[in-house]
C-alpha cells in the first residue's frame, strides 16, 4: 500500500510540453480514476508512476519515496495495459509467474501465489493454455492476475476495459470494484469514459490539456463542478449550456428540466419543438430546439411526447449553474451570481 | 458456364505448377542421373537420361580422388561458425535498432543498409590484404570472420521486431526482467519464423560459396567442399562428368537432408500466429 505524489512535474516530448508544473496527491488505498479527453496527459501520468515514461523534471513519490531513479520493476507497482500485453509465446501460468521468477521467489511460494491470483480472477482451469486460444475478457483477466500475483503497493490500469464488448465491460467494472475492496491497495485507473470514472472511482481526477480541471468524488464532480469543462465532461448526456452576450454562460442538467405542454412555473422557461426523441427504456431523451436555434436535451421519465410537438421546458432556480467568462463557476456566494441569475429568469 | 470456366482455370494452374517444378527439378535430376552413368554414357550425344546400369562405384571413385572427408569437415566448421556468429551479432543489433532510441541510430542503420547492398567483389580484395597482413590467409578464419555480420538479416529481423508491441516490453520491464531476458524470453520466441528463415538462407548461401574460399585458401587442409569438388575437373578438359557429378552429390545431399528436416520446423513456426 502506498500513496502517490507528483511534485512540480513537467513532461516534454521533444519540444512539446504535455504536462507543466503539475502537483497531485493520490491517497493510499483509494480508487482514483484519471479521466479526460484523449491527449490530456492522463496516460502520461500513469507511465510516470510506472517508470516506463519518466518525467522531464519534478518528483514522483510512491509511498513517500522519490522513485525517479528506481527501475520500473523495483517500484512495487503493477500495470494492466489496454491491449493486455500478454506474452503470446508463454502459457497462462508462465505469464503470471514471469515477474515472480525474475524476483527469484522460491518455487513453492510462486505456485501458491499463482494459484491464489488465478482464483481471484477465476482463470484456474486455463493455466496451461496459450493466450492465443483465449477471448479478450479472459486475456484481460490474466493481465489482472499477472498484476495481482506481485502483491504490488499500487495498481496501474490504462484503459483496461476499452477493448472489451459493452456487456463484458459492465461486468468487469463490478469485478474491479470488488477486487479493489478485497485487495485494499491503491488503484490508479486511466480512462476517457466518464461513465467508467463515475461508476468505479472514489476520487476522480479530471484532466484537460495537461492540467487538472477538478479532483473530487464522483458526486461532487457531478453536483458541484468547478468549471465549464468539468460540467460538460461529466454526465451523459452533457449539461445544456447557453451563453450570455458577454461570453459567460449558464447551464442545467438534462434531468433537471421539467417538460410539459403548457407553460408552468420555473426560473428558466423556454418554448420549443421536439427535434429528436430517443427512447432508452426507463427514460426518454428529447432534443428540443427553439426559434433562436438553441438546442437543449431533456431527460424525462415521460415518453408520451412525440417528434415535432411543441413543448415548454422549465428549470428550477437551484438547478441552474452559472459560469464566468473565464469558464470558472460562479457560485451563490460569488460576485455577480444574482445578476446572472436575474438574466436567466428574465429570458 | 462459370463453373466450367473455373474448372479450366484450375486445370491450367495445375499444369503451370507442374511445369515450374520440372524446370527447377530438371538440373537436379540430371545431376543424379549423370552421377550414376558410366564415363562414356555421360559424354555421349544424344544425352542419356536413364543410365543402363547405375554405377554406384562413381561415388567411391570421387571420394577417393580428393580428401572429401577433410573438405566436409571444413565446410561444416565454417558453416556452423558463420550461422552461430551471425545470430549472436544479428539478434541484439536488430533489437537495438528496432526498440531503442539512441544517438546515431539512423546513421548506423544506414551503414547496415549500405553493407547489405555492397557486392562481395568490391570487398574481397581489401579483406584479402587485411587477412594477409594478419597472416591469416590460408586458414579457416578468413572464411568465417568476414561473414560474421549479416546485414540483410539485421534488416529483416529489425522489421520483424518492430511489429512487437512496445507494451509487451514495458510489461516485461515492470515484471523486473532484464533486457537480456526480454530478448531471450519474449522477442526471440516470437521471432522464430524470421530467425529460422534468415539462418536457413544464410546457411544455403554460405554452404554454396565458392568464390570467397577459393580466394582465401591455397591448401586442401583448409578448403571447403565447393572448392574441393571443382578440383575434380581435369586441367586439360578431359572431364569425367559422372565422377564430378558424384562429387556434387556430396555437396548437395547435406542441404537436401537439412531441408527435409528443417522445412517441417519452418512451416510449423510460420503457422504460429498472433503477435498481438
Amino acid at each position: 500500500m502506498a500513496s502517490i505524489e507528483f511534485k512540480n512535474v513537467t513532461k516534454q516530448f521533444d519540444k512539446t510540453v504535455v504536462i507543466k508544473d503539475l502537483d497531485l496527491k493520490i491517497e493510499d488505498g483509494s480508487f482514483t480514476v484519471l479521466v479526460g479527453p484523449s491527449g490530456c496527459g492522463k496516460t502520461t501520468l500513469l507511465r510516470m508512476i510506472a517508470g516506463i515514461g519518466p518525467q522531464t523534471s519534478g518528483e514522483v513519490l510512491v509511498g513517500d519515496q522519490d522513485v525517479t531513479d528506481i527501475e520500473p520493476g523495483k517500484r512495487g507497482v503493477a500495470m494492466v495495459f489496454q491491449n493486455y500485453a500478454i506474452y503470446p509465446t508463454m502459457t497462462v501460468r508462465d505469464n503470471i509467474e514471469f515477474g515472480l521468477k525474475n524476483q527469484k521467489i522460491p518455487k513453492e511460494e510462486r505456485e501458491r501465489r499463482v494459484k491464489e491470483a488465478c482464483e481471484k480472477v477465476g482463470m484456474t482451469e486455463y493455466l496451461d493454455r496459450k493466450p492465443g486460444t483465449l477471448s479478450g475478457g479472459q486475456r484481460q483477466r490474466i493481465a489482472l492476475a499477472r498484476a495481482i500475483v506481485k502483491n504490488p503497493s499500487v495498481f496501474l490500469m490504462d484503459e483496461p476495459l476499452s477493448n472489451l464488448d459493452a456487456k463484458l465491460r459492465v461486468q468487469m467494472r463490478v469485478e474491479l470494484i470488488e477486487l479493489h475492496k478485497k485487495l485494499k491497495t491503491t488503484f490508479v485507473y486511466v480512462t476517457h469514459d466518464q461513465v467508467e470514472a463515475m461508476s468505479m472511482a472514489d476520487t476522480i481526477v479530471l484532466m484537460n490539456q495537461g492540467k487538472i480541471q477538478q479532483m473530487a468524488s464522483p458526486s461532487v464532480m457531478y453536483k458541484d463542478p468547478d468549471n465549464l469543462f468539468t460540467a460538460r465532461f461529466i454526465g451523459s448526456p452533457a449539461m445544456n449550456v447557453k451563453a450570455f452576450e458577454d461570453g459567460s454562460c449558464f447551464g442545467f442538467r438534462p434531468e433537471a428540466a421539467i417538460m410539459s405542454k403548457e407553460k408552468e412555473d420555473g426560473w428558466f422557461k423556454m418554448q420549443g419543438t421536439i427535434a429528436a426523441r430517443e427512447m432508452l427504456g426507463s427514460e426518454t431523451l428529447y432534443t428540443i430546439r427553439n426559434e433562436q436555434q438553441d438546442t437543449f436535451v431533456v431527460k424525462s421519465g415521460d415518453d408520451s411526447h412525440g417528434v415535432d410537438e411543441t413543448v415548454w421546458i422549465h428549470v428550477p432556480r437551484e438547478k441552474i449553474y452559472i459560469f464566468g467568462k473565464d469558464e470558472m463557476r460562479i457560485r451563490q456566494q460569488d460576485d455577480g451570481y444574482e445578476t446572472y441569475m436575474g438574466k436567466v429568469g428574465a429570458m | 458456364m462459370y463453373k466450367k470456366k473455373q474448372k479450366i482455370a484450375g486445370f491450367i494452374g495445375v499444369i503451370a505448377k507442374i511445369l515450374i517444378c520440372l524446370i527447377f527439378l530438371f538440373p537436379f535430376l540430371w545431376m543424379i542421373s549423370i552421377s550414376l552413368q558410366t564415363a562414356t554414357e555421360s559424354s555421349r550425344a544424344p544425352i542419356t537420361f536413364i543410365p543402363a546400369s547405375p554405377q554406384w562405384q562413381n561415388f567411391v571413385t570421387a571420394w577417393n580422388m580428393a580428401p572429401f572427408g577433410l573438405y566436409l569437415k571444413n565446410s561444416i566448421i565454417i558453416i556452423f561458425s558463420i550461422v552461430i556468429l551471425q545470430s549472436l551479432v544479428m539478434v541484439p543489433a536488430a533489437y537495438a535498432f528496432a526498440k531503442f532510441k539512441f544517438k546515431g541510430r539512423g546513421f548506423l542503420f544506414g551503414l547496415v543498409l549500405v553493407a547489405f547492398m555492397m557486392p562481395v567483389q568490391v570487398t574481397f580484395l581489401p579483406v584479402y590484404y587485411m587477412m594477409g597482413d594478419w597472416r591469416l590467409v590460408n586458414t579457416l578464419i578468413p572464411q568465417i570472420l568476414p561473414h560474421m555480420t549479416n546485414a540483410f538479416g539485421i534488416f529483416l529481423l529489425r522489421q520483424y521486431f518492430m511489429q512487437v508491441p512496445d507494451e509487451l516490453l514495458e510489461a516485461a520491464r515492470l515484471d523486473n526482467a532484464s533486457e537480456l531476458k526480454i530478448l531471450g524470453k519474449i522477442m526471440l520466441p516470437m521471432s522464430k519464423p524470421a530467425i529460422s528463415a534468415i539462418a536457413l538462407l544464410s546457411f544455403v548461401g554460405h554452404w554454396n560459396d565458392y568464390f570467397w574460399p577459393l580466394m582465401m585458401t591455397r591448401a586442401d587442409a583448409v578448403r571447403p567442399l565447393t572448392v574441393g569438388i571443382a578440383a575434380l575437373k581435369d586441367a586439360e578438359g578431359n572431364n569425367n562428368w559422372n565422377v564430378i557429378m558424384a562429387g556434387n552429390m556430396f555437396l548437395v545431399m547435406p542441404l537436401v537432408l537439412i531441408y527435409i528436416f528443417a522445412s517441417k520446423f519452418i512451416i510449423n513456426s510460420f503457422t504460429y500466429s498472433g503477435i498481438k
